[in-house]
């Protein structure tokens, strides 16, 4: 055999085991897909927070707040005597690693729900995969609302929830002179459009109007802008670290809460935990949940969650959903025939689940698929608590497109009215 | 002095097309290895590992993209996921135009638009109503973008690291204002809730085998295409370029002509692979430009071998497959990050060639054993 041959020969040789080698990477994986959603007494769901990467601190804690939940429900019999199985996959705060996990949770692993996400751009990457393949996605964050997919079940907060009751209250005590500053994407300037709708209502003047870049950490020339404008409240939806940089600059700046409060929809314990107690004392809160708040629920809640994870540990706005929205779901499965379930009957039968959470009763509104809440509004103190000031006299009704009255989500999807 | 130039290339550069055997046998392998991908649909009849072989194979794609400006030209494009971001969000603006009215807000304002308060649709959207524009710009944007860019460096003969330095700045910068520009742009949370696309009637559904296809037959022409370009005497060029530039300059040949051509045909590779992940993924973000992904790109190359385009696209399927299925083992959920790190030490301390030096430096020893 002549030379050139044999050593060609060889080439394709070593190119067809490589072939094989990569081609055969996937067999390991190819499971049976006829498998029915409820098998061997067996649930599966999905669990997808970023374990690593820039959220991840945040999105860790629900995680553990949703893995809590899945062992409580297991470990006093399960659903109907089957057990939840979660299957936990690490996004790592990176929109395309939440599409391609997302992917593999309902295509691959079968799963019947999946709870996930902390941030709207997360949320928006993995909702085709839920739409186009009839899954369901539990999403525990406050957020912007004008969002009608009947494949999510939005647990958190939307504007009309943390707002309806907050601004009032602020105007009347503090005044008219708003300045409102956010992070610059859309949660702070959808915030900030229903915001405008009611300061508008209230004879209210919106003396600025500012979005800093995420991430951004130098407010010198904010405070300095607040210095000079002297507004009543200082409306913030600035989010993630920067809250932090806010709260100190605005500290070490020498403004005085008692007379230009900032009034937030995003700090939680967890960010106060961030910046240190001082830092935060005398600012607002608007929220549905606080770690502070005294009911036997909350209480049992908080307990169990320090005793899981660690004395150190805080719960907070969107811990509190991640843990009380598994409960949900178990509600919903357990009306099902085993038989029965799948991602569609489960979204059907949480239509008007109602059960008591740690921050008060709480119900799936059949129309939107969003959650009825307890909006409270609490004051940080220097321990890195906040005190509750005033809690809604019945639960809030969520209307995500309540800024724009031309449009309404209904059990057939978004309509124009 | 062309025919010098080839002589002094193959003789001072012991890599390239000469390391890795006559054209024929390199022609013939890759045609096995694209076989193989073409054949796996058959094999496989599971939406989600389509889906997921089919990213696969568009990382692979920008790592040919970057094997061919950094193995071949000598160009460490460290921007390189500018053109794959560009490319990409083309394409998901011309789906976003064709999305169902209702979800797109009023007047067929896409939503994010209506949210910022944007009243009607901006002047820099308006063309991509044809799909076919839209196919285009999503080429010669990042080509043109990248050559303008080239131009500028190469001209003024900057070589080296700073290049890379360059390049990693452009693209953080165009990062930052996607991300700024959100009126325009969808900002932080990207174009979403986009269309299937669709072509004379025919629909490539994102976890089929059509789309599999789809970038299979696009995969295949650039490695090929590419192929072609290091075979050429343009090629020879690059390699010498890479090699010594000055000395390829002292025959008269005009070095930054041809470093522009190399990172505009990087470009085009790029921007396509680009426009295929936002129909893959069903969606555009700005990470899909970031520093991250770039840098991977990098990686890919480096450990499947940046002189070799199939080398670094193998390097880039079986990294990025690596990773997948390490990230999604119980196991190594929370230290896969960890392994994966160790892993490129390893290569980087024992295969400074990357994957295909090893192959292929295995094959010379056995050549040299069979001779004795």
């Amino acid at each position: 055999m002549d030379k050139k041959r044999r050593s060609f020969l060889k080439k394709s040789a070593v190119g067809a085991s490589a072939v094989a080698a990569t081609s055969m990477f996937p067999s390991i994986w190819i499971k049976n897909s006829s498998l029915a959603y409820a098998a061997k007494g067996e649930v599966k769901v999905g669990v997808l927070f970023s374990l690593t990467g820039t959220t991840g601190i945040i999105e860790e804690s629900l995680n553990k707040a949703t893995i809590m939940a899945i062992e409580e429900i297991n470990d006093s019999g399960g659903i109907n005597g089957m057990k939840i199985v979660p299957v936990v996959e690490d996004p790592a705060s990176d929109p395309a690693t939440f599409a391609a996990k997302a992917r593999k949770l309902v295509l691959n692993d079968k799963c019947v729900s999946v709870f996930g996400s902390y941030t709207s751009a997360s949320r928006k990457a993995v909702l085709p995969v839920f739409e186009k393949r009839e899954n369901l996605y539990w999403y525990p964050t406050l957020y912007e609302g004008r969002e009608c997919s009947k494949n999510v079940i939005y647990t958190g907060a939307v504007p009309n929830q943390q707002q309806d009751e907050f601004v009032p209250w602020l105007v009347e005590k503090f005044g008219k002179r708003w300045y409102l500053i956010g992070s610059n994407y859309i949660y702070p300037k959808e915030e900030n459009n229903y915001c405008k709708k009611l300061l508008e209502g209230l004879g209210c003047e919106v003396v600025a109007e500012e979005y800093v870049p995420l991430g951004h950490s130098e407010f010198a020339s904010v405070v300095n802008k607040f210095k000079s404008l002297k507004p009543n409240v200082i409306f913030s939806t600035v989010v993630g670290d920067s809250v932090v940089a806010l709260h100190r600059q605005y500290r070490a700046g020498g403004l005085d809460p008692e007379t230009m409060p900032m009034a937030s929809l995003t700090t939680s314990e967890n960010e106060v935990a961030a910046m240190g107690g001082d830092a935060a004392a005398g600012h607002f809160t608007s929220a549905p949940y606080f770690m502070v708040w005294d009911s036997p629920e909350n209480q049992k809640f908080v307990e169990a969650y320090r005793k899981r994870w660690g004395e150190d540990k805080v719960t907070h706005f969107v811990s509190e959903p991640s843990y009380f929205q598994v409960y949900m779901f178990k509600q919903a499965v357990e009306k099902l025939d085993p038989s029965d379930i799948a991602p569609d009957t489960i979204r059907e039968a949480t239509k008007g689940v109602e059960m008591v959470a740690p921050q008060g009763p709480v119900k799936i509104d059949p129309a939107t698929l969003h959650t009825y809440l307890w909006p409270k509004i609490g004051v940080c103190k220097s321990d890195g608590q906040f005190e509750i000031l005033q809690q809604s006299s019945e639960w809030l009704e969520p209307v995500p497109y309540k800024a724009y009255p031309n449009q309404q989500c209904t059990e057939e999807g978004l309509k124009e009215v | 002095m062309s025919a010098v130039i080839e002589k002094e290339s193959e003789l001072t550069i012991n890599t390239g097309a000469k390391r890795f055997g006559n054209t024929t046998s390199q022609v013939i392998t890759y045609a096995l290895v694209c076989a193989a991908i073409f054949l796996v649909p058959s094999i496989i009849d599971d939406a989600y590992l389509l889906n997921k072989f089919s990213t696969y194979l568009i990382m692979g794609m920008l790592a040919i993209a970057l094997s061919l400006s950094w193995g071949y030209a000598g160009i460490l494009n460290l921007g390189q996921a500018l053109s794959f971001g560009l490319g990409s969000y083309c394409m998901a603006m011309t789906l976003k135009l064709r999305t169902v009215p209702v979800h797109t807000g009023s007047e067929g304002l896409p939503d994010f638009m209506v949210w910022n308060n944007v009243e009607t649709l901006p002047l820099i959207w308006q063309p991509f109503h044809s799909f076919t524009f839209a196919v285009l710009a999503g080429i010669f944007i990042p080509v043109l973008f990248s050559m303008l860019l080239g131009w500028f460096m190469f001209k003024g003969r900057v070589t080296g690291v700073y290049v890379a330095i360059i390049t990693l700045a452009v693209l953080v910068v165009v990062n930052l204002l996607i991300i700024d520009q959100q009126r325009i742009t969808g900002g932080f949370n990207g174009i979403t809730d986009l269309a299937t696309l669709e072509v004379f009637g025919f629909e490539f559904d994102a976890y089929g085998s059509s789309a599999y296809y789809l970038i299979a037959i696009f995969l295949t022409i650039c490695l090929f295409l590419a192929l072609a370009i290091t075979k050429s005497k343009t090629g020879k060029i690059f390699q010498a370029i890479r090699d010594h530039e000055d000395r390829v300059r002292y025959f008269g040949y005009d070095v930054a002509n041809y470093q522009v051509f190399a990172i505009g045909a990087s470009a085009a590779i790029a921007g396509l692979a680009g426009m295929l992940y936002t129909i893959v993924m069903e969606f555009a973000s700005p990470t899909f430009l970031g520093v991250k992904i770039s840098l991977s790109i990098v990686i890919w190359c480096a450990v499947g071998g940046r002189h070799s385009l199939l080398g670094s696209m193998l390097g880039a399927i079986i990294i990025v497959g690596m990773q997948g299925s390490l990230s999604e083992s119980e196991t190594f959920l929370e230290t896969w990050t960890l392994v994966m790190g160790f892993v490129f030490v390893i290569v980087v301390l024992f295969m400074p060639k990357g994957l295909a030096g090893a192959v292929e430096s295995l094959i010379l020893k056995i050549k040299s054993r069979n001779q004795e």
